[in-house]
């Protein structure tokens, strides 16, 4: 009788420590930022905004490389701002839908088609790897103009 | 001077195990309880079936039912069937997964017995599984910057089977009353491929994976009914034999006999 209570006794610890369920893994694009004409790495004070939400991505952020989310959609705009001078970028992808498991749910997986952007900070964008998967890794290459007075 | 006196006792044992003769290879004696111990079938209730999201991640109940017989000493073929059911519901998934699962297989006894009463046994065995299940996504939801996605995989059903080793004991608590437990190893043979979302629980099994451990707990009643004497009562009927007179079948008829006359 007393095995059994200590049995009991280990099923509900074990029980009420169980459920926790991991979030699902999220797919992001990741961008090397570079100087157009160093092409060393560069750091840039960013501002992103998706075209069409009203929350930013990123405020004011300095950052060597840039993470972003995709939409369902074929098409994801962007508005980002490079210290203040701002460009807008459409990527055109593939949305393909993953599962991972029961316990985390399902997630999006995309393949890069294309990219359209503005000129103003940008010089020049190239995917290195089309593929944009949960695990982050660099997707593309965004050669920026150094700033004229001081910075990188 | 260590290492010298290592040597004589090196050379000691070398002369004392010089000329032995060779022990002779110790061969396991041949088991003695060579009969049929349990008489009848034995039927039985997972006890732990019902409780496994105890231990389970997400919310896995069942029950299942179970028989065996002694069909050769030592030796007991046993059907299993059951019925088990998962739920899963987070922020992000809500999934059922059900269905109804058998498995046959047959249990050897290790445990040689103390007298022809002695029924407790201690086995290993394997199994034959097999599943009809059918599982649905009521909803999932896949979160972005973007906003979140809404959806849901209806009614799929799926065959799977697989194969289990496992080790167990049962004993005799009373008469004819038994308890025991057992150690599961259970490896998929295979699940029907779907596309999205794959077999996720397969019914008897468990999570859809490649292996899987579990425990299992029952009690077990053993109906005292002797087929075996049944059977033999059945093939023993007398049978008439020319020339001789058949045996009364009810008291106080004798049977008829000739009489001879002079």
């Amino acid at each position: 009788m007393k095995q059994f209570l200590y049995l009991f006794f280990i099923l509900t610890v074990v029980s009420a420590c169980k459920e926790v369920f991991e979030t699902p893994p999220l797919a992001l694009l990741q961008g090397t930022l570079l100087n157009s004409s160093t092409k060393k790495t560069i750091t840039s004070k960013i501002t992103v905004l998706g075209i069409g939400r009203d929350s930013l991505w990123e405020k004011e952020t300095s950052l060597k490389e840039i993470l972003l989310p995709l939409s369902v959609h074929d098409t994801t705009n962007y508005l980002i701002s490079f210290d203040s001078q701002i460009d807008t970028i459409t990527f055109f992808h593939e949305t393909i839908k993953k599962y991972a498991s029961m316990e985390t749910g399902f997630y999006y997986q995309y393949k890069l088609r294309s990219i359209k952007y503005t000129q103003h900070r940008i010089d020049s964008i190239l995917i290195t790897d089309s593929l944009v998967t949960e695990i982050w890794h660099e997707n593309i290459k965004l050669y920026i103009h150094p700033l004229s007075t001081g910075g990188n | 001077m260590r290492i010298l006196s290592f040597t004589f006792i090196l050379c000691l044992l070398a002369a004392i195990s010089y000329g032995k003769p060779e022990q002779k290879k110790k061969l396991k004696p041949k088991r003695t309880d060579n009969f049929i111990r349990m008489k009848g079938i034995r039927l039985g209730m997972d006890a732990t079936r019902p409780f496994q999201s105890l231990w389970t991640k997400g919310d896995r109940y069942g029950s299942e039912f179970s028989g065996d017989l002694e069909l050769w000493p030592n030796l007991f073929p046993v059907f299993e069937s059951g019925y088990d059911v998962m739920k899963i519901k987070t922020n992000y998934v809500n999934y059922t997964g059900k269905g109804s699962y058998s498995r046959i297989g047959i249990d050897y006894n290790f445990l040689e017995a103390e007298n022809r009463n002695d029924k407790n046994i201690l086995f290993a065995g394997f199994r034959y599984g097999f599943t009809l299940a059918k599982q649905q996504v009521d909803n999932y939801e896949i979160d972005s910057y973007w906003g979140p996605t809404i959806g849901k995989y209806g009614n799929q059903n799926y065959f799977a089977h697989w194969g289990e080793i496992l080790v167990g004991i049962k004993g005799e608590i009373f008469h004819n009353f038994f308890m025991g437990w057992t150690i599961r190893g259970k490896a998929k043979i295979n699940v029907k491929n779907m596309n999205l979302p794959p077999a996720y629980f397969i019914p008897g099994y468990g999570k859809a994976k490649g292996f899987n451990l579990d425990f299992t707990y029952s009690v077990y009643y053993n109906i005292p009914w002797d087929f075996r004497k049944s059977i033999g009562a059945k093939k023993t009927v007398p049978i008439a034999v020319k020339g001789k007179p058949q045996p009364a079948k009810k008291p106080g008829i004798k049977p008829e006999t000739k009489k001879q006359s002079n």
